[in-house]
């Protein structure tokens, strides 16, 4: 079993317990069982869809609560009122508003979406957690793009219903940046394809449906070429799921271990050993690549109101030094939001460019979600790092939690690196691996010094 | 080599920021601002009439004042121009000429013909400000005394950029009712207007002394006290956004030799752009430049438009690009190697330059210090 052999030992598993995955009753039901949306009614405009919807968010839901803290991570029992409110969605044709109407989508422009948006905000919408997002933002949009129809009719409208959610099987205890090095396996036998190996860091796998899981499919062509993308019921047989306990204390991603799990030719998302070219798709998406052209956030009146809030909570708020904290990260955060407006815009205006330009809004929040959370730290000064036993230490949380955009889902440095090469044309670096099969790859690479047969006999002025 | 300050600009505007630049490639690149740099006279008067009749100076002034913009936000359109001139390091009171125009259109009639010429390009206007209301620490202050008529002004204010060939300063003053604001023709008695040195040769900056020179009731612009400060921290939000708006585009030329120079400099056997130290540098460099870019934008869009946010977001804009752009640059130099730290190459035109734009209009500190005002202000 190639994948396991490898996996490191899962560091602080303290409360890492052993899970079945996701509901029983979600992955028993018969799969042919495909909701089916309404169509909307012929030639709405934007207007009076935004009409209808407002009718339909007083009528059917529940103003949103602002200080409820939102779904986090639960029990996978949690979930389930929030599968059901958007089965409601979905029931009512508010649910994929831009999604082809054969996939249970509604097939309306971008402006229906934000009109909805708009309608919507005042609502409680489901929450699926960071699982929303992998599965409407990353996951389902790749399958879009390369799914064949079949495929798609399957999955699609229950992914609409609130009845599949999918996560990232993307990285593994040995391949994370270097995606393309991934080492789970799948073979075909008997026609059909055995999955072995693992992958980490999945977050929400313990309540979700599929993975949407990168394999490898060829060991002896160089490693961009023998990967193929399969969609694994996290409740299958032979995948076992661990949470992992997190730098916050909390479990939210997990480990997966594939021993012989049984696949089909119709789990595959696009073409055997074409992975890469999906991949390209997917981390467009993961980047948020779909950021920009809906756009339409409101941005947050005044002065990073949560910060003065905190400064005050712990009576700093007319130190001068504090203020012109507040205002330093102020500028930041004003400065990123018109990022994302600008670049909503160039994507706008060429749209071939999205995919690069995308990396941008991923780097700023890498780098300054952490700036952010070290200036609040600051400010909450000593009470932001120790507090009374029972109250919750929102700023130290706050402070861990921020490092996260800075490596989850693509680290600053592989940012840089797109930046550098993909939008500013810088040369690539030396590449050592990419022209030889996997399989020798992997075995030289331990023992890999650099250096070429003659070695230059100096290396400059270090 | 289009800056891009606008990420979708429309026909109008871009045809406006076409001939812009065919303009200046034309009549004054960066090869002829070096000239001027290095004591060359600056640029003449038909290049400001040329530039009026480009729109350049009626952007911030109503219609029915003779001023036109491309767009419906005049501000916005100004800011796209100022990105390409600091692109080309273009001389002259650019952001002085509009901040005083923008008054006087504001002010209305009495104004009517020294607009009209300013408009034109036939004359260039700049905002004299000093250390009123804290604007440029120790930069000196102007006072008004009251008389029949009129004001007696006197003082001597340093620092203020571009002020060379003005024939018009709008002056602010400390004032026996409070803050004032007057128009002064430079040639008239009691005014002095004499060059400084400084880091930016590629502007003439100057200091104006005032010695009992008399304006009379006619030439002042708005109602002195709490609405000239209002007036006041107006054009400290328009000065800023346009002199943001030229840096970034100084900041985008700097950084694009910088890339150019990464491709194509060689050492190691490869371009230095492949080595991961270099890239990542310009690669965070470009992300502030694109923050700064868009962040300038925004300002000018809010601010134009009237938007509540507007200045608050300009004093957001000063700040951070005040200060990043010097990062910005200091990247960019780095990149050169010792090339960098010749006189020959164009980068310390350009670093020079932020260097002297993070302070006019006011330090970032300054701008940080209006935005801590508004913490806890809903
Ligand atoms: C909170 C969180 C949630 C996550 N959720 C998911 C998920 O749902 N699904 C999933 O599949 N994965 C998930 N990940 C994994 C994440 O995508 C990887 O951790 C990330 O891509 C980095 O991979 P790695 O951990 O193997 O680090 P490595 O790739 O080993 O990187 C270690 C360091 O080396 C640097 N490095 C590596 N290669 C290069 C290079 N070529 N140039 C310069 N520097 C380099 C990295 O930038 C980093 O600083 C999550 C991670 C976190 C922290």
């Amino acid at each position: 079993m190639a994948g396991t052999a490898n996996t490191p030992e899962v560091p602080a598993a303290g409360s890492a317990e052993v899970t079945a995955a996701a509901p029983a009753e979600v992955q028993t039901e018969v799969q042919t069982e495909v909701p089916v949306a309404p169509a909307p009614p012929d030639g709405e405009t934007p207007e009076r869809f935004r009409a209808r919807a407002r009718a339909w968010l007083a009528a059917n839901l529940e103003p949103a609560n602002p200080s409820a803290r939102g779904f986090r991570e639960s029990a996978v029992s949690d979930v389930a009122p929030e599968r059901a409110l958007h089965r409601r969605l979905f029931d009512a044709g508010f649910a994929g508003i831009t999604w082809p109407r054969e996939y249970g989508g509604q097939g309306l422009g971008p402006e229906y979406e934000r009109a909805f948006a708009e309608e919507a905000r005042a609502y409680r919408l489901p929450d699926f957690g960071i699982v929303g997002g992998t599965t409407f933002r990353v996951c389902a949009p790749t399958m879009l793009a390369h799914g064949s129809p079949a495929f798609l009719r399957r999955h699609i409208p229950r992914i609409l219903a609130g009845q599949e959610l999918v996560v990232q099987f993307f990285s593994e205890p040995d391949a994370g940046s270097d995606l393309a090095g991934v080492r789970t396996q799948a073979v075909r036998e008997d026609g059909r394809w055995v999955l072995n190996g693992s992958k980490i860091w999945s977050s929400g796998a313990y309540y979700a449906d599929y993975g949407l899981c990168l394999a490898r499919t060829d060991w002896d062509v160089p490693k961009h070429r023998g990967l193929t993308w399969f969609a694994v019921p996290v409740g299958a047989s032979g995948v076992t799921v661990r949470r992992i306990r997190q730098i916050n204390g909390g479990s939210q991603f997990c480990q997966e271990f594939f021993d012989d799990v049984a696949l089909t030719d119709d789990d595959i998302v696009g073409e055997v050993n074409n992975g890469w070219t999906v991949a390209q798709t997917m981390l467009i998406f993961e980047r948020g690549g779909g950021i920009g052209p809906g756009g339409g956030s409101s941005a947050p009146k005044g002065i990073a109101a949560d910060l003065v809030e905190l400064a005050r909570s712990v009576g700093r708020l007319d130190d001068p030094a504090v203020r012109d904290e507040i205002v330093g990260v102020h500028v930041n955060d004003v400065a990123r939001r018109a990022l994302v407006a600008r670049l909503g815009g160039l994507m706008r205006a060429d749209p071939a460019s999205a995919a690069h330009v995308a990396s941008y809004a991923k780097l700023a929040m890498g780098t300054y979600d952490p700036l952010r959370a070290n200036a609040a730290l600051r400010i909450g000064g000593a009470d932001a790092v120790s507090w009374p036993v029972g109250e919750e230490g929102r700023t130290a949380a706050a402070f861990l939690d921020g490092r996260f955009m800075a490596i989850a889902g693509g680290t600053n440095e592989m940012q840089r690196n797109g930046i550098g090469e993909r939008v500013l044309g810088l040369p690539r670096e030396p590449s050592f691996d990419s022209g030889r099969p996997f399989r020798d790859v992997l075995r030289d690479a331990s023992t890999w010094t650099g250096r070429v047969p003659a070695a230059p006999p100096s290396e400059g002025r270090a | 080599m289009s800056t891009r300050l606008l990420a979708a600009p429309t026909a109008e505007q871009q045809l406006l920021l076409d001939t812009s630049e065919r303009f200046i490639e034309d009549t004054l690149p960066v090869s002829k601002v070096r000239e001027i740099a290095e004591g060359a006279p600056g640029p003449d008067g038909a290049y400001f009439e040329t530039a009026g009749s480009l729109g350049w100076f009626g952007l911030l002034v109503d219609e029915a004042h003779g001023g036109g913009s491309a767009s419906d936000n005049g501000l916005l359109d100004a800011a796209a121009v100022a990105a390409e001139r600091g692109a080309r390091l273009q001389p002259g009171p650019f952001v002085g000429t509009n901040v005083v125009a923008s008054a006087l259109s504001r002010a209305g009639a009495p104004f009517g013909k020294l607009l009209a010429r300013l408009i034109a390009g036939q004359a260039r206007a700049t905002w004299v400000a000093g250390a009123a209301r804290g604007l440029t620490p120790g930069a000196g202050e102007i006072t008004a005394r009251a008389e029949t008529g009129g004001y007696v002004l006197d003082g001597e204010v340093r620092h203020v950029q571009e002020v060379a060939d003005c024939e018009a300063l709008l002056v602010t003053a400390r004032g026996p009712a409070g803050l004032l604001q007057a128009v002064v023709a430079t040639d008239a008695p009691g005014i002095e207007v004499r060059p400084l040195d400084g880091i930016d040769i590629t502007r003439r900056t100057g200091a104006v002394r005032l010695d009992g020179a008399r304006v009379g009731a006619d030439a002042v612009v708005g109602a002195p006290g709490s609405d000239t400060e209002a007036l006041f921290d107006r054009q400290a939000q328009i000065a800023a956004v346009l002199v943001c708006a030229e840096a970034v585009g100084t900041l985008h030329r700097d950084f694009e030799l910088a890339l150019e120079h990464a491709k194509v400099r060689i050492a190691f056997g490869r371009p230095i752009g492949s080595f991961q130290a270099i890239k990542h540098l310009l690669a965070d460099t470009s992300l502030t430049l694109e923050m700064a870019k868009g962040l300038v934008a925004a300002a000018a869009e809010a601010l134009g438009a009237d938007a509540a946010n507007g200045g608050e977001l300009a004093h957001a804009a000063k700040a951070f690009v005040g200060e990043r752009g010097i990062d910005v640059t200091h990247a960019c130099f780095q990149v050169f190697g010792g090339i960098g730290y010749t006189w020959e190459h164009d980068h310390h035109l350009y670093m020079r330059r932020l260097a002297a734009d993070a302070v006019a209009f006011g330090a970032p500190q300054w701008h940080r210090a209006r935005l801590a005002d508004r913490i806890g202000v809903a």
